[in-house]
């Protein structure tokens, strides 16, 4: 057992190490969430889209009265009526979901450089390979998730007013919930795919619809009835709804189904994603 | 005799039906350097791979210290020390991190692991490049630290797939060395090669290996005394030719091979004989005369020779070649 935490441990370290020493990626990965949250929230000015409509020349009392309804509506849709809020707590979601899927580009790497092949000769325990890739993941991404939110705060995301550590806290276990599902798919999958184009090309059929039929970017109820049946199963949707219950305040009806959901999807990939990945590095 | 690794009917076949490995069985003793000698593509690295616990036999077995490859690999995996035919440290990483990260695996302590790196690492003469990024070594620098890896926690048994290849003559010599100083070490070292200077230099006992089965094996003294004498090579234009000056040679009492269009001449002397041969040799390009190596016996097994350079697998073959040019 101690074996396996601290191989676990030096195995990630080592991805870890690698990443930090790719001055221009770590750069760029530590641009990215800020860019993301700056173009993507900005550019979606939802409110920009209602306040503008309301035509200057009606009486004040008119012109409050429509304010209200779009607001109103807004609320309704969203559940603030500030939608780079809604949108920058979603992002964290879909954020973890962009990321998880470079977890696999470094085991196709060690497996075609023959590092795989240096692992295990050794007596590494399987699992610990396994673990050290997905620990990996989610550590870089906790950094980046941090920047993310830091950024989103920065630029205007309104946090509900008694937000606690223990938000705080819950939102990155949902994060990190949502990405030990995701890694472990993808780790798996490179571990049975011949080189990196698979994962791109999985990842580019993959990651935008879950993105889209989320409730990342739009509320489920504004959706058609298929696409909301597709959304009630998408692990996305409710690590977004969590996220943002937790930091936002925007409330949801049934937490604890939330959550079992989310955690049964994602132990679920990872608890099958060890065991083909065992499978084939003890199978060859 | 104890065997440190003992191989008893070894058989891979690939998907796809190829049989890259076919009943090979063979004992390595005690403290010895044995060597795998064939061409590319006969077997050798399959058979590294399958006694390092890395492939799974389609039957057969092998035990490595009385230890079952295919039973116990986790025990097999404490005591055997591998270097792989290709380059597999982390170039983005300095020397002393890849071995260090090495040490880890096998689960020692910080200050333990740190200390077998140094030893390590001094053993390879590479102590003084450790801090620098392993982009910055030279091919011979980048073999040598794949042997430092393998080090690190004091194997019994150290499997070696072609360490030399693709190094130019001076770093090669400068591995040999190593390799010897190993062995007197007392470790027990398997050898793949298909350099026949190294395997007949470095080695007390050779297996010939082609298309996956060992055609011959035995120490280079013995394998090359059965050639008996010296050997003049008399290289012809075609086939044809060569074929009419050996009926014509073998009439005269000669003992003569044909392989494409080179003739070989097996005599007691060479110098002494080539004045009897030159009133035949008008057609002949080249003249070249050898003593007896482990080259002409394989030539002699199989009718071919040991170096048809060709790349194995074209990714790592590049990425290999690439960091071994730099
Ligand atoms: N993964 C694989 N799938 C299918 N065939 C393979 C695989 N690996 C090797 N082979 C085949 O098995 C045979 C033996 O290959 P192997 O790599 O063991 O030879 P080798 O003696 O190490 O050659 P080299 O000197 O080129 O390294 C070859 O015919 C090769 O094409
Ligand atoms: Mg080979």
């Amino acid at each position: 057992m101690a074996g396996v935490v601290s191989s676990t441990l030096i195995i990630a370290w080592r991805d870890i190490k690698k990443w930090i020493g790719r001055r221009a990626v770590f750069v760029v990965s530590i641009i990215t969430p800020l860019i993301w949250i700056a173009f993507f929230g900005k550019s979606m000015n939802i409110q920009g889209i209602f306040t503008s409509r309301v035509p200057e020349n009606l009486p004040p009392q008119l012109q409050n009265l429509m304010q209200e309804l779009f607001n109103q509506a807004l609320l309704n849709a969203f559940g603030t009526t500030d939608y780079f809020t809604f949108f920058a707590a979603g992002m964290l979601a879909v954020f973890s979901l962009f990321q998880s899927m470079f977890s696999g580009v470094s085991v196709i790497f060690d497996k075609r450089l023959g590092y795989m092949d240096r692992l295990l000769v050794t007596p590494t325990p399987r699992t610990a390979i396994f673990l050290g890739k997905v620990g990996a993941t989610l550590f870089r991404l906790s950094l980046l998730e941090i920047l993310l939110f830091a950024a989103a705060v920065a630029l205007g995301m309104n946090l509900k007013p008694d937000l606690s550590a223990s938000d705080l806290l819950a939102a990155w276990i949902v994060i990190m919930l949502l990405s030990l599902g995701l890694s472990s798919a993808y780790t798996t999958l490179s571990f049975y795919a011949e080189n990196q184009e698979v994962i791109f090309a999985v990842g580019n059929l993959v990651n935008l619809p879950l993105m889209f039929t989320s409730s990342a970017l739009f509320p489920v109820q504004q959706m058609p009835s298929w696409l909301q049946a597709i959304a009630k199963v998408n692990p996305v949707t409710y690590a977004a709804d969590l996220v943002r219950y937790h930091l936002v305040g925007k409330p949801i009806n049934d937490y604890l189904f939330h959550i079992s959901i989310l955690a049964v999807v994602s132990l679920g990939l990872f608890i099958v994603g060890l065991a083909l990945s065992v499978r084939w590095m003890n199978n060859r | 005799m104890e065997c440190a690794v003992e191989a008893e009917n070894l058989v891979k076949i690939y998907p796809g039906n190829v049989k890259a490995v076919d009943n090979v069985s063979f004992c390595i003793k005690r403290g010895e350097i044995y060597s795998l000698l064939g061409p590319n593509g006969a077997g050798k690295t399959t058979t590294v791979k399958m006694l390092s616990t890395l492939l799974k036999p389609t039957s057969g077995d092998a035990r490595v210290l009385g230890h079952s490859i295919v039973k116990e690999p986790n025990k097999v995996r404490r005591i055997i020390g591998i270097v792989p035919q290709e380059l597999t440290s982390d170039d983005e990483m300095t020397g002393w991190d890849n071995v260090y990260i090495q040490a880890k695996l096998y689960g020692y302590s910080r200050s333990e692991a740190e200390k077998r790196t140094r030893e390590a690492l001094e053993f390879m003469d590479l102590l003084d490049v450790a801090k620098r990024k392993v982009s910055t070594y030279s091919g011979g620098m980048r073999r040598r630290l794949e042997i430092a890896m393998s080090l690190v926690h004091q194997p019994e048994i150290l499997y070696m797939d072609e360490p030399t290849l693709g190094l130019d003559v001076q770093s090669r010599r400068h591995l040999w060395n190593l390799i010897t100083q190993l062995k007197k070490e007392g470790i027990t070292i398997l050898l793949t090669t298909h350099y026949m200077e190294e395997a007949e230099s470095l080695s007390d006992r050779v297996a010939i290996i082609d298309h996956g089965r060992i055609i011959a094996e035995g120490t280079p003294a013995e394998l090359t005394s059965k050639l008996g004498g010296e050997r003049i090579h008399l290289i012809m234009k075609s086939n044809n030719e060569a074929e009419q000056l050996a009926n014509r040679l073998s009439e005269l009492g000669f003992n003569v091979k044909v392989f494409n269009e080179t003739l070989v001449v097996t005599v007691s002397n060479a110098a002494k004989t080539i004045p009897e041969l030159a009133p035949y040799l008008s057609n002949v390009i080249e003249v070249r005369i050898t003593r007896p190596n482990l080259e002409e016996v394989f030539l002699e097994l199989t009718g071919r020779r040991l170096r048809d350079e060709e790349p194995i697998d074209s990714f790592r073959y590049r990425v290999m070649t690439r960091r071994l040019r730099r």
